[in-house]
């Protein structure tokens, strides 16, 4: 299968890779390659959101020495909220504890039995639940009532002497 | 030959169809004069690469003005890839008219659209008004300054079309003035009404390439030309 260039046939050269077979298996190389680039790229950027981080954002509840031991505050905040190309900012709030002004704890504001705001009660030091008597001590931990688990926490941490938290979506409503 | 390849060409024939398809005999082009030939193929392969980074920007592409300036965005900037698979579709989407252009005078000036190829060049030039027409609804979908304001500028040059001009006007707009249902209207467009009727004009132009050959290169004055 010798290719005619200007009418006059070449002679075979069986040990010599030929014209055709050189070209055709140089398209089918470079075709391949050309052809697995794009279909990385492609499969890269379909199977980006398994190998994207997630990120949570910390939250600035304000200087961490405005917080006194043994008083939980309320805390209010708003917190930005990040869904892809979305932005949206909701206002929220956790109760932060301190004992001695170093160690922070925040608390989901919600009740873990049915998800009701509770508050502190400064002369009987417990936080109670208005909906179903709950009650638990200035650590979360249970005193009595219905509630199944301790005051769920969020992480918190401080930089440059600001209280950081870093609120969790919660499961169970 | 694998047992597979035998097992395929017994059922479905595929040894034939890659005869017919591309072991079919070409015209002996010499030098430059056989690059020509290849804008075609290369225009399918541009086409092929913008149909893949289509699909995927639309993963990512929300069509409303409240959100389609900032999914160009988020595909940019946090989507793995984004950028190159954006630009990718960007570039492909000028080389696909500067190639169908080429490739549209390649045929005019070697006469290629002559008997018995009138039906393959009438249907090119279909494709030729759908490429545009990808081009110019798809340069909206970014959402930004130089979008908006090229498709305002297009809008009110067919405008001006004598008595019909307000009511093509509305029916491109989706109403008024450009807005919400302008972008969701030129989306689907782009995305769906554009690549359904693309697809069977580029088989019928393929179909007739293939059954009717591919034209010798004009030889000059006084030579016959094989048709």
């Amino acid at each position: 299968m010798s290719c005619c260039e200007g009418g006059s046939p070449q002679p075979e050269t069986p040990e010599a890779i030929g014209r055709r077979a050189f070209l055709s298996r140089a398209a089918a190389v470079l075709g391949g390659l050309i052809g697995a680039v794009l279909a990385g790229v492609g499969l890269g950027y379909f199977i980006s959101p398994a190998l994207r981080k997630k990120v949570g954002s910390w939250v600035d509840l304000g200087r961490a020495g405005s917080f006194k031991p043994g008083a939980p505050v309320l805390v209010e905040y708003t917190q930005r909220k990040r869904d892809s190309w979305i932005t949206s900012e909701s206002r929220s709030s956790a109760w932060v504890v301190t004992e001695n002004g170093k160690d922070f704890t925040a608390f989901d504001p919600r009740c873990t039995h049915l998800g009701c705001p509770f508050r502190w009660h400064a002369e009987e030091k417990k936080f109670l639940c208005p909906c179903h008597t709950a009650s638990f001590d200035i650590n979360g931990k249970v005193l009595g009532g219905p509630p199944p688990r301790p005051l769920d926490r969020y992480e918190t941490k401080l930089e440059n002497g600001q209280l950081l938290i870093l609120p969790k979506k919660q499961e169970h409503a | 030959m694998s047992a597979v390849y035998l097992w395929l060409c017994e059922r479905a024939g595929i040894d034939k169809i890659w005869e017919t398809l591309f072991a079919r005999k070409v015209p002996h082009a010499k030098g430059p004069a056989a690059w020509l030939y290849t804008l075609g193929s290369a225009t399918l392969m541009i086409f092929t690469i913008q149909f893949i980074t289509g699909a995927l920007l639309a993963m990512s592409y929300a069509p409303s003005p409240d959100h389609a300036y900032d999914s160009v965005r988020f595909i940019d900037d946090h989507v793995l890839l984004g950028r190159l698979v954006h630009g990718l579709h960007h570039w492909g989407a000028t080389f696909m008219v500067v190639l169908t252009a080429l490739h549209m005078m390649r045929t005019y000036f070697m006469g290629a659209y002559k008997y018995p190829r009138e039906l393959t060049w009438m249907v090119g030039v279909g494709l030729f008004l759908l490429v545009l027409g990808f081009s110019f609804t798809g340069y909206l979908l970014p959402w930004d300054q130089k979008a908006y304001w090229a498709t305002v500028v297009g809008g009110n040059i067919a405008g001006q079309t004598p008595v019909f001009g307000p009511y093509i006007s509305k029916i491109r707009l989706g109403g008024e003035d450009m807005g919400a249902a302008t972008l969701t209207r030129f989306y689907a467009i782009h995305v769906l009404v554009l690549p359904a009727l693309i697809a069977g004009a580029i088989g019928v132009h393929l179909f007739l390439v293939i059954w009717n050959g591919i034209s010798e290169t004009p030889k000059r004055a006084g030579k016959q030309v094989a048709p």
